[in-house]
């Protein structure tokens, strides 16, 4: 593992003594990445070796290359599936109605913090603000199935109240999106405000202090400050969550799924658990196939917006 | 600003447009405490209350009936407090390993190194593209660490988002002219990284621990797929059986029904099951919150930093 490039050289200058020196000390540097390094070989990309199995058929006994080869007899029949086009619309518009809702939300709450000018108050806010993103996702949806509840839960118990008739919310395919993204805005849009209060407080007081001066108001000094200020930053944000589009919240969509609501939460990633973990006779093969070819999409997806944003705006991550 | 000008004495005065502005700021953010709060003080008062008063939805702003029934009944629950165990081993030992592998790593990828490129292409790509859950279920399985404990620790070890974290903030807050002055004295990178990063670093290994620590305590999906045995459950898989009772595991009822002896038969277990869910959410949820209020005062900043520069 030693790296020796370049040290051969080294006679004369002390510089180059030194570069010699630096790297012959390198091998300790190795020695600090190595487990963090064995990690990602074995978790991740023995895992990626072992994604052939999507083009055989695979058998525990002959194990991944000793498999029978099958091409993409997997894919077609992923792709010919009835529910095959459900999911992807499901996945997709579940994604992009969060995206909708959920994105502008952190910004409004960081540009309104920022505006807070009790000092105590607005330490408080942006504590408690955060708590909801240190609950678990079962739990999230054991409140759900609490609140929500047809017979007992306190929803309802307000529309009954108020004259209105009980809904069974869990059971109903046209309220697992409301209630998937709006638990979801609930418990992660304040931990989202992060990078925008960091942005906020970088801006220099003295842009404040001279639109004070100028006579600004609030109103002004956010629409003509903050906002300018927050824009690169929150395209950035745009970008990256463009690119998980067709990603899905596999664990929390598990845990929501009901019989009654299939029509919406039949998506993709529950899917590929169902079929290949769930399931009594487990499909590997099959599984793979259509986890794979969501991974290959999303990476297409990033690549491609990447790409875009780069030539728009001169705002890439690689 | 504007409130230190005040506390001097030189105060600008506001504009009515801006005292307006103020007084629906208040308003807005009386309304937003309202909704991350009260879902929160709700699970809390119902945790006490009657479980009657529960059903009835009684339970509105204070304990109705206040009585500790609930957590009487959580305490008979032994699997749930098996998987409580399970899950603080797991916790504190799967956040350890993680805290230092990563910062080691991350040390490593702060300094020059040839090869150094390669290696951070490589952390990335895994960002980005996956094998997928079934390879990845695969290869556990033939590792043989299906179905072990060893998988709830190694699983999810090092997050390249973390890594990048703390990569940044040794970057930016641990000057260079340490290192060089180090080097002069003849420190090796061992030498250097625990005598001078490590004791150096302890925002981020605050940041690391809540980060790690807390995605650890509320994962329950690496023990869906990886364990079989009920031994080994982790606590979100148990509660999973309590909370989401619609799910395909079937009706939680099942779990309280097993504790009926305890409880005073089958219909009392039931009806003190409807408070014990609340109380159940309490006991699992608050290790985590707390972990983040004590935390808080290193959090924010160090989170700060490694967000704006990474």
């Amino acid at each position: 593992m030693r790296a020796i490039p370049a040290a051969g050289k080294g006679r004369g200058g002390g510089i180059r003594r030194r570069a010699a020196l630096e790297v012959r000390r390198d091998w300790q540097l190795w020695a600090l990445l190595m487990p963090a390094l064995a990690f990602f070989i074995v978790f991740c990309y023995f895992p990626m070796y072992g994604v052939q199995i999507a083009f055989r058929d695979y058998k525990a006994a002959f194990g991944i290359t000793g498999s029978k080869w099958v091409g993409l007899k997997y894919f077609i029949k992923f792709f010919s599936s009835y529910y095959c086009g459900r999911m992807f619309a499901n996945t997709f518009l579940l994604n992009l109605f969060g995206l909708i809702f959920g994105f502008p939300v952190p910004i409004l709450l960081a540009i309104m913090l920022n505006q807070l000018n009790r000092k105590r108050f607005r330490g408080f806010a942006q504590t408690a603000i955060y708590v909801p993103h240190f609950i678990s996702t079962v739990v999230l949806a054991g409140m759900i199935y609490l609140f929500f509840s047809p017979t007992n839960g306190i929803v309802n118990h307000l529309i009954t109240a108020a004259g209105g008739r009980s809904i069974y919310f869990i059971m109903e395919p046209g309220w697992f999106r409301p209630l998937f993204i709006g638990s979801e805005i609930w418990q992660n849009a304040g931990w989202n405000t992060i990078l925008y209060i960091a942005t906020l407080t970088s801006i220099d007081p003295q842009l404040y202090e001279a639109a004070t001066i100028d006579g600004a108001t609030r109103w002004e000094k956010i629409r003509h400050i903050d906002i300018p200020h927050l824009i690169p930053i929150a395209v950035m944000m745009l970008i990256l969550n463009c690119g998980s589009l067709l990603s899905s919240n596999t664990d929390k969509a598990l845990l929501l799924q009901t019989s009654g609501n299939m029509a919406t939460s039949d998506i993709l990633g529950v899917y590929v658990y169902s079929v290949g973990i769930a399931a009594t006779k487990a499909q590997y093969s099959y599984a793979s196939a259509i986890g794979l070819c969501l991974n290959v999409i999303n990476f297409a997806i990033i690549l491609l917006v990447n790409a875009i944003s780069r030539r728009m705006s001169d705002i890439s991550l690689f | 600003m504007i409130s230190a000008a005040a506390k001097g004495g030189t105060r600008i005065r506001e504009t009515r447009r801006d005292r307006i502005f103020n007084a629906v700021n208040l308003v807005f953010w009386t309304l937003v405490l309202l909704i991350v709060l009260y879902p929160l003080w709700l699970i809390l008062i119902a945790s006490v209350s009657d479980p009657d008063a529960v059903l009835q939805a009684r339970v509105l702003l204070w304990p109705v009936d206040f009585s500790l029934m609930g957590y009487e009944a959580v305490f008979q629950y032994t699997e749930l407090w098996g998987s409580y165990a399970n899950s603080v081993f797991y916790t504190l030992a799967g956040s350890a390993l993680s805290v230092v592998v990563t910062l080691a790593a991350a040390y490593a990828l702060s300094r020059r190194f040839a090869g150094k490129k390669l290696v951070n292409l490589a952390i990335t790509f895994t960002m980005f593209f996956s094998g997928g859950l079934i390879p990845i279920f695969l290869n556990v399985r033939d590792l043989g660490l299906y179905n072990t404990r060893s998988v709830m620790i190694l699983m999810n070890l090092v997050s390249v988002w973390n890594l990048m974290v703390a990569r940044t903030y040794i970057q930016t807050s641990i000057p260079n002219e340490l290192y060089e002055a180090a080097v002069m004295d003849g420190a090796s990178h061992f030498t250097y990284f625990f005598r001078c990063v490590l004791p150096l670093s302890g925002t981020i290994i605050a940041v690391l621990s809540v980060y790690y620590g807390v995605a650890r305590w509320n994962d329950y999906f690496t023990g869906l797929v990886m364990l079989r045995d009920r031994n080994l459950y982790p606590l979100q898989l148990v509660l999973r059986e309590i909370l989401a009772s619609l799910t395909s595991t079937g009706s939680s009822d099942t779990f309280f029904a097993a504790y009926a002896d305890n409880l005073g038969g089958l219909q009392e277990a039931l009806r003190k099951a409807e408070v014990a869910k609340y109380c159940c959410i309490v006991v699992s949820t608050v290790p985590a919150v707390l972990l983040y209020v004590f935390m808080q005062k290193y959090f924010v900043k160090g989170v700060m930093i490694g967000s704006l520069k990474g």
